[in-house]
């Protein structure tokens, strides 16, 4: 099979490169170390032992985890759209995220409810609010537009950018809390941040891969799917609580990090075809790989300092956003 | 015998365990934390400008092994590693570092200071305060978390007694002129109540025409700025060039020629590294702008 063979090998392609991108990861710093440090660390050596595991491994996980999340994310977007040019960010969920948790932040409510933190289901639902608004304004008028859900999209996430800055301005007047928001960063990154996204990439990859023929069947139009035994009204609310889920757990620990998740969808299906059985798993994996050699680029392309990670993805994904609008002409 | 021997030693560390007890002083930390004061520290790094200067001139200078690229003085300070900047430090550099002591301040970003923490390192925070003697308190700590409190003591007295004979020299004021105290650049940004450069105006017998406004930094309106009508114009900049530029920019092009201190050309240079930075050079940042407010009652002491 052609296809199986173009798969296997996408595969192959995707795990070399994100292993090394790994490695280089937890070799690349603002610390020189060798390999032989790799290697002691393996032993004992406590100050390379932190550096590497609690620093840079930390870092180059979460970094993969959140570029899954956000790619996941775009993939459902995109299905569910049926537009190439859906994504966390262009929708304005990932704006609409990050002002939830500036939102709690400000208000000094740092508390957890049923083991959440709050700042992360203040994140959900403000980026929720925005989607359903897209969804409801997109079902509106019978037949679904594309400028509907862009221009919305766009507007949404620039209100949801504006307040997040006020709120940012209000409190701290702290430049560096709003580059950290609006741009998005890894620096800080640590384990607990990890077990933070990891259960709900997992979760919601998990029913993702379930829902996936369903997510096919939907491509054929609401009518036909029903007619062919799917639920389409359920699976779409579940379809967009999840993604939801994964662009608000992204933004609450990184930031917003921008067309990660509307590239990566978009380039997979080219690749390997629309068939989301398929395209949901390899589109969370190039994600993730794709952030860990950003968030290598961010840390040491202005060596001392850092890049928002935020800049280095728009200045990807945003010419290659011009194109697909262009193509679509 | 030989047992005995070992009893003996056993029992002399278990006595001397109580005396050294108590010097094992703790001190908390402005976030909250403690601290144990065991054996003086060797390896400091500084988060801060005004941290560093204080450490120096507690003596501290050798022991210091990392500084923000900030950090230009005194001259030495230069010389040390630097770990990036306050708000963006590099915590692999931290780490490599090897520090016993990482003094930190709010404004490192309490997330900042939380992520050190978590990796275990020995990090220090203060709250800078705003206010002139809030000084005097950051170096007593630092003092006592080095154990330098009897330099501290000695450092803070003679501060003490510059302030003094500055509070001696202004106190016959009646007439507190109006300062409009802005950083160097276009975008009129000047310090409000939670600053300590408002302090700094107050105790030097100034009016801050900002200092009503509860914020440590905002860029000031301008129309507000020609109704307040200020006596004084203050540029807070790094370099004259940079005071210059902005001076002329204010006379010329700031459309502001009806203030007072743009007619007068009351537009003076106060250094930033001494205003903005609470530390040992505080009070002749304060000594400066005495004498910029009031020339008149400096005159008789040279």
């Amino acid at each position: 099979m052609k296809a199986q063979k173009r798969r296997l090998k996408l595969l192959l392609i995707l795990l070399i490169l994100l292993v090394s991108g790994l490695l280089l990861s937890l070799l690349e710093g603002s610390v020189e170390t060798s390999i032989k440090d790799f290697w002691d660390l393996l032993f004992n050596n406590d100050k390379t032992h932190a550096i590497i595991f609690e620093l840079r491994l930390s870092r180059a996980l979460l970094a993969f985890l959140v570029g899954a999340s956000l790619s996941l994310s775009g993939a459902i977007l995109q299905g569910y759209f049926q537009n190439p040019m859906a994504g966390p960010f262009v929708v304005g969920v990932s704006s609409g995220a990050s002002f939830g948790a500036v939102l709690a932040i400000f208000l000094g409510l740092n508390i957890y409810i049923l083991g959440f933190p709050l700042q992360s289901i203040f994140a959900f639902a403000s980026g929720f609010a925005i989607v359903s608004l897209i969804y409801l304004l997109s079902q509106r008028k019978g037949i679904f537009k594309i400028e509907t859900l862009l221009l919305t999209g766009i507007a949404a996430g620039a209100l949801a950018s504006a307040l997040t800055s006020f709120f940012i301005f209000l409190k701290s007047e702290s430049y560096e809390q709003a580059v950290f928001w609006l741009l998005g960063s890894f620096a800080l990154s640590d384990w607990t941040q990890i077990s933070a996204v990891f259960p709900y990439f997992i979760l919601c990859f998990i029913v993702a891969q379930f829902l996936a023929k369903d997510m096919n069947l939907l491509a054929l139009g609401d009518d036909t799917a029903q007619s062919l035994g799917c639920a389409v009204n359920r699976v779409r609310k579940i379809f967009l609580v999840i993604s939801t889920l994964l662009a608000a757990s992204s933004v609450s620990v990184s930031g917003i990090i921008g067309f990660v998740g509307l590239i990566v969808p978009h380039w997979i299906r080219i690749l390997i075809g629309p068939d989301h059985r398929c395209l949901f798993f390899f589109s969370s994996l190039a994600g993730g790989t794709l952030l860990v050699y950003s968030d290598l680029l961010a840390r040491t392309l202005l060596f001392p300092t850092e890049l928002p990670i935020g800049i280095i993805t728009a200045a990807v994904g945003a010419p290659f956003f011009i194109y697909l609008l262009n193509q679509r002409r | 015998m030989i047992i005995k021997k070992t009893q003996a030693v056993f029992l002399i560390f278990v006595l001397a365990v109580p005396v050294f007890g108590i010097q094992n002083k703790i001190i908390i930390d402005d976030l909250g934390y403690s601290h144990v004061i065991d054996s003086p520290p060797k390896r400091i790094i500084s988060l801060a400008p005004n941290i560093t200067e204080i450490l120096f001139a507690l003596g501290l200078g050798e022991k210091v092994v990392g500084v923000t690229r900030y950090c230009d003085y005194p001259r030495e300070a230069k010389q040390k590693e630097k770990i990036g900047g306050m708000t963006n430090p590099s915590l692999e550099k931290i780490i490599a570092l090897n520090p016993d002591l990482i003094v930190g301040f709010q404004g490192n970003t309490l997330r900042i200071l939380e992520r050190l923490r978590s990796l275990h390192l020995p990090v220090f925070a203060i709250e800078m305060g705003k206010t002139i003697e809030s000084v005097f308190l950051i170096i007593n700590t630092i003092g006592a978390i080095t154990q330098k409190e009897e330099i501290a003591k000695i450092l803070i007295q003679s501060l003490k007694n510059k302030y003094a004979k500055i509070q001696s020299a202004l106190q016959d004021i009646q007439h507190e002129p109006k300062v409009f105290i802005t950083l160097h650049g276009m975008g009129l940004w000047t310090c409000g109540k939670d600053s300590f450069i408002d302090d700094l105006v107050r105790k030097a017998k100034g009016l801050n025409i900002a200092g009503k406004i509860q914020r440590r930094w905002l860029p000031y309106n301008r129309e507000q700025l020609i109704h307040e009508d200020p006596e004084f114009i203050i540029i807070i900049s790094n370099s004259q060039e940079e005071f210059s530029k902005t001076k002329e920019w204010i006379k010329k092009k700031a459309h502001l020629e009806s203030i007072r201190a743009v007619e007068k050309e009351n537009i003076y240079f106060l250094d930033a590294n001494l205003a903005t930075r609470p530390g040992p050079r505080i009070i002749d940042a304060l000594d400066h702008l005495a004498r910029i407010l009031h020339p008149q009652y400096f005159e008789t002491e040279k």
